[in-house]
């Protein structure tokens, strides 16, 4: 049954009038040019406030130790603003940059932009890894990073032209802000043909960015084979919330035509060996193994479901009777098969999925036909398991309007779920909500929240400051039992938990509180390796693997890389190898890519040695903001253990068991209460000895603070750094 | 659909000749004696040692599928044709041919294959090669 | 858990319990390992995908299921 893919809403038909009511505020030329090596050697300033386009050099300096991407966004952050500095300062920097190996049309998952502010939600350094050709198109006109600073006075957008060498801020009354409208209008007005499309993308949020702090960015690509202007969110801390409070309605680049060389790489033959082996090794494996190319990450759902991994319920449960009903092959089934849906050229994992055809049941938006971009695992994880809601229409529901409204479906999903447990317990109920039910699985109100946040009304305008302000809100106003709010509110630093269960994982406990961003599992994701295979039974194991991973995984987002192609496909001999976990192929393979474009030989090892730089970087910039010591690394208890009796209940077998083994006392003849209590001091305690590991392994004081002589060792010695970690004791 | 049938009963794998396809088709796509350039290829056949057998494409059609930019298109007559202007050089194609027939050339940017010319057919001496008709396969987009 | 002198074998450390003809696909689906990306090995010999349904699992075998991981 072929239906037309290309069917949707268009938007474009009022797009000449549009452009026509922008006032051109600054024009500045440029000289476009080609990255050498990886590296154009320069980046771009925009101060919105005095209108100013700047070229600032790269320097060798910064390229040693910061590489570029996340590590050239943490720089600049760091100089742009003050320990002072709040989220909507105008000081307040956002960064975005590829990265060296970023553009490169080879290797898969090779078109990551990295973006870096302070977070509205964290107040710290907020790192957002996201697809879309922004990125590798702002690098192919001539700029290895892109700075907003300031604030304008009225809604403008920024426009690189790559092609014509020119940089404009423009006004833009007229064009809604919402991204999958003003993705597609944009494209249309700065893009002079049909053909032209390709070569533009647009960084965008949405109303809802406006009106909360965990507002995301999208950054578009126009899909050749829909028709349609596709979206990847840079979803994490609020970015989109920074973009809209400096009136920037969007970034539009303009690049040129995309050829297969433009990073000038040293060695081709190096980079184009490893990529076609990769892409023969997805050819030949990917059906047998993860299914991205036709599924996405949709295809772990009911894996984590098997493995009581999938939060239900706001992370009380692993598991549902009803997890079928969002599984993956209803998903396989939705998506539009057989499209490369790459959100850069040359990804043949191709995990970007499209929903085409969905018909919006509510909002501004009711009756539209729109393609929705997803549903990814997490969002499938948060928007529907943790709230109880296993419809997969309503699953697109939200998914297409947290996307185009511009807010974080990670986000959405947990605060929504932390909103219906405290509604479950009575913390809530419809009068504080202000009508709202907000039972388990009610889709119809889970949605209204979400067009309440958009529109900056009513109970949505409080749920969109987050988890850690409304645990703050319900304490003040008395509502609830304040240390059951700080148990069950899952964010830690001001950041939502994302969508894995680290109640059975202690190495994933440190996993998700141990990061310098806040709890996402991009730094590590370790449940398997630690409470499924036994595999890091010790502190110092877990440790080891708390010290590997999260600077391995560091390493993609300096570079402007995807972490998927690394793990979600893996090489046939991968088993006979030492070391399986890590994919020693894929490791080789990124040696290759980098020595190959760069020119700069490296080994495994120096992926290790580069990451831990900006790693400790980033976690000094914690301090100096007054939020990276060992205080700041404390998980709410719902992510160690069982906070409530039905918790403790569900798993009771497992608890009893390690209450008998491994705390050394009989459960029998105990209460519940009883034996919740002295689980839980089991488990912190366990936590704390291994937070002493984790510590001592990163070279880091009780404290965690990195000491002087860990930042002599990296390099990074400069005295701004030793300043602010000698005045708390490192 | 057109594309180059080879007769494996007459072609002995370049046993008997002097690889005259794959350098009328160097000539032809590439103006280079450097068989390297060549669409079509004799290749070591794997586990019979030293056995080289003809490699050339057979026009499925399975890479249009894949190309990111729309620069893999099949002609009227079936062929499939390579956009140079459009090609970003990602060599998708190449990882994903199912007969391993497309090809990456270093030094090249766009990849490597087989159009149909018919240049190889009049090279060869054992008469192996022919442009030959097949009907044409179901489409391969599809839809939900 | 299974009873005292009923004839076990060890899947990651944990003791289930084994039967005549046990293969590899049965000891998964009796840990309800779904997860693609694993690798199995028997008494330290590694067993292949292809293999899993018709590897039989000796008696008081130790079979170790390793997880690597994958996602987002």
């Amino acid at each position: 049954m072929a239906e037309d893919y290309t069917k949707r809403t268009e938007y474009t038909g009022e797009a000449a009038q549009m452009k026509a009511a922008h006032v051109l505020l600054r024009e500045v030329p440029f000289t476009p040019s080609l990255p050498e090596l990886g590296y154009n050697n320069r980046t771009l300033h925009i101060d919105l406030t005095t209108l100013t386009v700047t070229e600032k050099p790269v320097t060798q300096q910064m390229k040693d130790i910061f590489i570029g991407g996340r590590g050239f966004g943490l720089w600049y952050l760091w100089q742009a603003i003050k320990p002072t500095t709040k989220w909507n300062d105008p000081e307040n920097d956002i960064i975005i940059s590829p990265g060296p190996l970023g553009g490169n049309t080879q290797y898969p998952g090779s078109g990551k932009s990295l973006v870096v502010t302070l977070s509205p939600q964290t107040s710290i350094p907020i790192d957002s890894n996201v697809g879309g050709y922004f990125g590798p198109l702002m690098k192919f006109s001539g700029f290895d990073a892109l700075e907003i600073q300031g604030k304008a006075e009225q809604d403008v957008i920024v426009v690189i032209d790559g092609q014509k060498g020119v940089v404009r801020i423009e006004t833009a009354p007229l064009e809604p802000s919402d991204s999958h409208v003003a993705a597609e209008i944009f494209t249309a007005e700065y893009a002079e043909t049909e053909a032209d499309r390709r070569n533009v993308s647009i960084v965008s949020a949405g109303r809802a960015a406006e009106n909360s702090l965990i507002g995301c960015l999208n950054f578009s690509w126009y899909d050749l084979r829909r028709k349609a202007t596709r979206l990847k969110q840079a979803g994490r801390g609020g970015i989109g919330t920074v973009l809209r409070d400096k009136k920037v309605k969007a970034l539009v680049c303009r690049g040129p035509q995309v050829r297969g060389d433009m990073n000038h790489p040293a060695d081709m033959a190096r980079i184009t060996k490893v990529a076609t082996k990769l892409h023969k090794e997805i050819h030949d494996f990917d059906d047998q193994q993860c299914h991205m190319r036709r599924q996405g990450t949709a295809h772990l759902v009911e894996i984590m479901d098997a493995y009581d991994l999938l939060p239900v319920h706001n992370f009380q449960y692993g598991n549902h009777p009803d997890t079928k009903k969002i599984a993956s092959w209803i998903w396989d089934a939705r998506f539009t098969q057989g499209i490369p849906d790459g959100c850069w050229y040359g990804c043949s994992m191709a995990c970007s999925k499209g929903a085409d055809g969905h018909i919006v049941k509510t909002g501004p938006y009711k009756g539209h036909v729109v393609t929705v971009d997803g549903p990814e695992y997490e969002t499938a994880g948060g928007c529907a398991a943790n709230c109880g809601i296993f419809e997969p229409d309503w699953l697109l529901e939200s998914n297409f309007y947290c996307d185009t409204y511009g807010i974080c479906t990670i986000t959405f999903g947990t605060l929504t779920a932390f909103i219906m447990e405290c509604y479950q317990r009575g913390i809530l109920n419809k009068e504080r909500t202000g009508g709202l039910e907000m039972t388990w699985g009610n889709a119809e109100a889970q949605m209204e929240l979400l067009h309440q946040m958009a529109r900056g009304e009513g109970f949505g305008k409080i749920a969109g400051l987050g988890v850690l302000r409304m645990k703050r809100i319900f304490t003040e106003r008395g509502w609830g039992d304040p240390q059951l709010l700080q148990d069950i509110g899952m964010e830690i630093k001001g950041l939502e938990y994302s969508q894995y269960m680290s109640k059975e994982s202690l190495a994933q406990q440190g996993g998700y509180a141990l990061t310098n961003k806040g709890p996402q599992h991009d730094e590590a994701w370790l449940i398997f390796m630690d409470m499924v295979n036994k595999q890091i039974p010790t502190f110092e194991a877990k440790a080891e693997a708390l010290y590997y991973f999260p600077l391995f995984r560091t390493w993609f987002g300096l570079n402007g890389l995807c972490k998927l192609p690394w793990n979600d496909i893996e090489p046939e001999d991968n088993a006979q190898t030492s070391e399986p976990a890590k994919v020693p192929d894929h490791v080789y393979n990124y040696c290759e890519l980098f020595s190959g474009i760069t020119g700069r030989e490296i080994q495994k090892q120096d992926i290790i040695t580069m990451s831990e730089k900006v790693y400790n970087f980033q976690r000094v910039f914690n301090i100096r903001m007054g939020k990276g010591l060992r205080l700041h690394d404390t998980p709410p208890y719902r992510s160690v253990g069982p906070v409530t009796r039905e918790e403790y209940e569900s798993r009771a077998e497992r608890y009893d068991t390690q209450m008998r083994e491994e705390i050394g006392v009989n459960p029998d003849g105990l209460s519940v209460d009883e034996k919740i209590a002295i689980t839980r001091r089991y488990r912190e305690d366990r936590y704390q000895k291994l937070v002493d590991a984790v510590y001592t392994r990163r070279g880091w004081t009780t404290d965690g603070v990195p000491p002087v002589s860990k930042l002599q060792e990296l390099g990074i010695d400069f005295p701004e750094l030793v300043e602010v970690v000698k005045q708390h004791g490192g | 659909m057109k594309y180059l049938q080879v007769d494996f009963e007459k072609c002995d794998g370049g046993r008997h000749c002097n690889r005259e396809c794959e350098v009328a088709c160097s000539k032809t796509l590439y103006k280079t004696g450097d068989v390297a350039y060549s669409a079509i290829r004799l290749l070591p056949v794997k586990g019979q040692d030293g056995a080289l057998a003809i490699n050339v494409c057979n026009q499925c059609g399975e890479c249009v599928e894949v190309c990111p930019t729309e620069a893999l298109r099949q002609n009227k007559l079936g062929v499939v044709l390579l956009d140079k202007k459009v090609c970003v050089a990602c060599y998708m194609c190449v990882g994903f041919c199912p007969t391993l027939s497309f090809r990456q050339v270093t030094g090249l940017h766009e990849p490597v294959k087989c159009i149909v010319c018919g240049a190889c057919v009049k090279a060869c001496p054992r008469g192996a090669l022919q442009v030959a008709e097949k009907p044409q396969p179901e489409p391969l987009i599809a839809a939900r | 858990m299974a009873a005292r002198g009923m004839a076990m074998i060890r899947v990651n450390g944990d003791p289930i319990e084994w039967h005549e003809g046990m293969t590899v696909r049965d000891v998964l689906v009796a840990r309800n390992y779904k997860f693609p990306l694993i690798i199995v090995t028997v008494n330290s010999h590694l067993v292949r995908r292809e293999a899993y349904d018709t590897t039989v699992v000796p008696d008081e075998s130790s079979v170790r299921v390793v997880h690597l991981m994958s996602g987002g």
